[in-house]
């Protein structure tokens, strides 16, 4: 952190200017946190609100029911525990085999000398610089032959291995010594062994917080399950959203009940284990 | 005589140190064959997922993007370049009378081509969202690094909407943004306005949208950035009677060179895809006020069924990308500065 000014000779932690300065900062910082945080509680008090308009929701909501929610878990149509299941199962899935593959390549790629590695890491990392959307069509094509359209299999096969998680766990294994690894295969271990036994759960830091931001990702995921969940029952949340936007639209009050239920658990994880989410980002920025 | 049993365990422990420096060098007796195939099997899921959903699919992209494809019969007819002359034409420049034209108007009128008039919405957007994030996330981070009470909470303000899934922030914001919505009822009545529903606001929308959910992220790139600069720099500075901009324009800017380049190029990217916050909030609409180049591809692929000529979209695009990328990366050589 950047030492401020007044820790130096000759600027002052008093005066006009020192507080002046410090009250436009202090009301800078906290315009814009208000900017960022204000959208979070209109979508609150309108899910709470019978008829919301701008009046009764804006600051200090007029109105408090949970009608809107209860309308959602009655509603024929509204299948929430399915496309909360739904997006459970297909999130837990990819972080899972993410986690799993990721760490395998990124372990081989770090400490294992075999033929190839460096142009092979190379051309792994590579494939970040195609765009999804080129891939879209062809995937969904391939998968349409599989008969994959509208299956979890579908949903979650094309997002098992990412090009991140394997760049971000490798710099992790190659930060821990090989002498462990020499240690360990003296002792009698075969490479997987040394891998699963020692390397791994020393890595458990860096799968936490590639875990929790792959979960976030398909969680929050929405061009790959709208193209291939076309059915009700395999919707997950934010697909359901869209659906129940297009049905029920200028029903804000539902609407913004249904948002909540998709960011209310991402929030509460956030503010849970802040560090990781904020790790997980500043790791992502680190491949540039 | 007493001393000779020492000797043999100091030399038989120098043997065994031996062999085990001998085993490391082959890795404790395993062989290069045997790291050959074990490091192959680490990576065989991950080539398998590579090429099967990565560059297996970009080969099936291009070839597809020649034809006129038909989901049935899971086969397509060869049109040779069709669809690429079919979602080009009309040409923003023409040959008339021996000399080129420029036509404007091309991207102006979603009647005469959507192509472009999609890709006059990316650039639109693109240009307003792009430096707003950053130069946002970075005055944040600036203001955040400094000795802030509540720093944690305030860091936590500003990365919530990173979090948020672009449907749920979509819907939110269509509701802020509508005719009845909560904006217009904290603005003066006369600046009162169905910014979501009028084709004159509604990118602007997806904007605003887009800039609130983006600074974020690039604030905690900028703070990484910024402590990785040593201090060392700003006490020369300061020695040297350097003012605070100056400072900022000598110290910061330049130690963030890498920040700012991956954090334009991604933003650059990802800008030129947006697609999920703008089918949700409106649709595409209203006429096409909306409609991205992705967004293009999308409906004319997965809603039209003409899987043929959102693949050559989608080539076009990633062709641009790729340009703009190379741009940026030979443009950051040429001005790199090392300290």
């Amino acid at each position: 952190m950047a030492r401020s000014d007044y820790e130096y000779p000759g600027y002052e932690r008093s005066g006009v200017s020192y507080w002046s300065k410090t009250t436009i900062l202090y009301l800078l910082v906290t315009a814009g946190a208000l900017w960022m945080t204000l959208p979070f509680w209109w979508t609150l008090t309108t899910s709470l609100s019978a008829s919301p308009t701008a009046a009764t929701v804006s600051f200090i909501p007029a109105e408090f029911t949970f009608q809107n929610f209860i309308t959602l878990w009655e509603r024929p149509d509204i299948l929430l525990v399915r496309w909360f299941l739904n997006t459970m199962l297909f999130a837990g899935a990819v972080t899972a085999f993410n986690l799993t593959f990721d760490s395998l390549a990124g372990y081989a790629l770090a400490k294992v000398d075999f033929w190839g590695r460096e142009k092979i890491f190379l051309g792994f990392i590579s494939t970040m610089m195609i765009p999804g959307m080129v891939t879209l069509i062809p995937v969904y094509l391939l998968l349409v032959e599989l008969g994959w359209v509208n299956t979890y299999q579908g949903l979650i096969a094309p997002l098992v291995a990412q090009p991140l998680g394997i760049f971000l766990l490798r710099q992790h294994f190659k930060s821990l010594p090989s002498a462990l690894g020499d240690a360990a295969k003296i002792d009698g271990c075969n490479e997987f062994q040394t891998f699963y036994k020692v390397y791994l759960p020393l890595a458990k830091p860096a799968l936490a917080t590639l875990g929790i931001f792959t979960f976030m990702g398909a969680w929050n995921n929405f061009q790959w399950p709208l193209i291939i969940a076309n059915g009700a029952e395999m919707y997950t949340l934010p697909i359901a959203l869209f659906a129940v936007r297009n049905q029920y639209f200028a029903e804000w009050g539902l609407m913004m009940a249904a948002a909540l239920i998709i960011v209310a658990p991402v929030i509460v994880a956030f503010l849970a284990a802040q560090n990781y989410f904020i790790q997980g980002m500043s790791l992502s920025g680190m491949k540039g | 005589m007493a001393t000779e049993p020492l000797q043999s365990t100091a030399e038989r422990t120098t043997e065994r140190l031996r062999s085990v420096l001998h085993n490391l060098k082959g890795y404790a007796g395993i062989t290069e064959d045997q790291n050959n195939l074990m490091g192959f099997a680490f990576i065989a899921p991950n080539i398998l997922v590579f090429s099967l959903f990565l560059l297996g699919p970009v080969l099936f992209a291009f070839y597809v993007s020649f034809q006129e494809w038909s989901i049935l019969a899971g086969a397509g007819e060869w049109t040779g370049i069709g669809n690429y002359v079919d979602v080009l034409e009309p040409l923003p420049i023409s040959y008339v009378d021996g000399s080129l034209q420029w036509r404007p108007e091309v991207f102006m009128d979603p009647s005469t081509s959507l192509w472009w008039y999609s890709l006059k919405n990316t650039f639109v957007y693109a240009i307003g969202t792009v430096p707003l994030q950053i130069f946002g996330g970075l005055a944040v981070a600036l203001m955040l690094d400094k000795r802030v009470r509540l720093k944690k909470a305030y860091r936590a303000a500003y990365f919530m909407p990173v979090m948020l899934s672009g449907a749920a922030s979509a819907v939110m914001w269509r509701w802020f943004l509508a005719g009845d919505g909560v904006i217009n009822g904290i603005l003066p009545t006369f600046l009162e306005h169905n910014w979501a529903g009028d084709p004159g606001t509604a990118l602007g929308g997806v904007m605003l949208m887009a800039i609130w959910g983006g600074i974020g992220s690039n604030m905690i790139f900028f703070l990484a950035g910024l402590q990785n600069i040593p201090e060392e720099l700003y006490e020369a500075a300061r020695i040297d009677g350097a003012s605070r901009w100056h400072r900022f324009r000598h110290v910061t800017w330049p130690s963030l060179g890498n920040t700012n380049f991956f954090v334009f190029v991604m933003a650059i990217i990802s800008a030129f895809q947006v697609f999920g916050i703008a089918l949700v909030f409106s649709q595409g609409g209203p006429v096409y006020a909306t409609t991205t180049t992705v967004l293009l591809i999308y409906q004319r692929a997965f809603e039209e069924g003409a899987f043929g000529e959102g693949a050559a979209m989608a080539f076009l695009l990633f062709l641009l990308i790729f340009a703009f990328s190379y741009y940026q990366y030979r443009y950051r050589e040429e001005t790199e500065v090392d300290y």
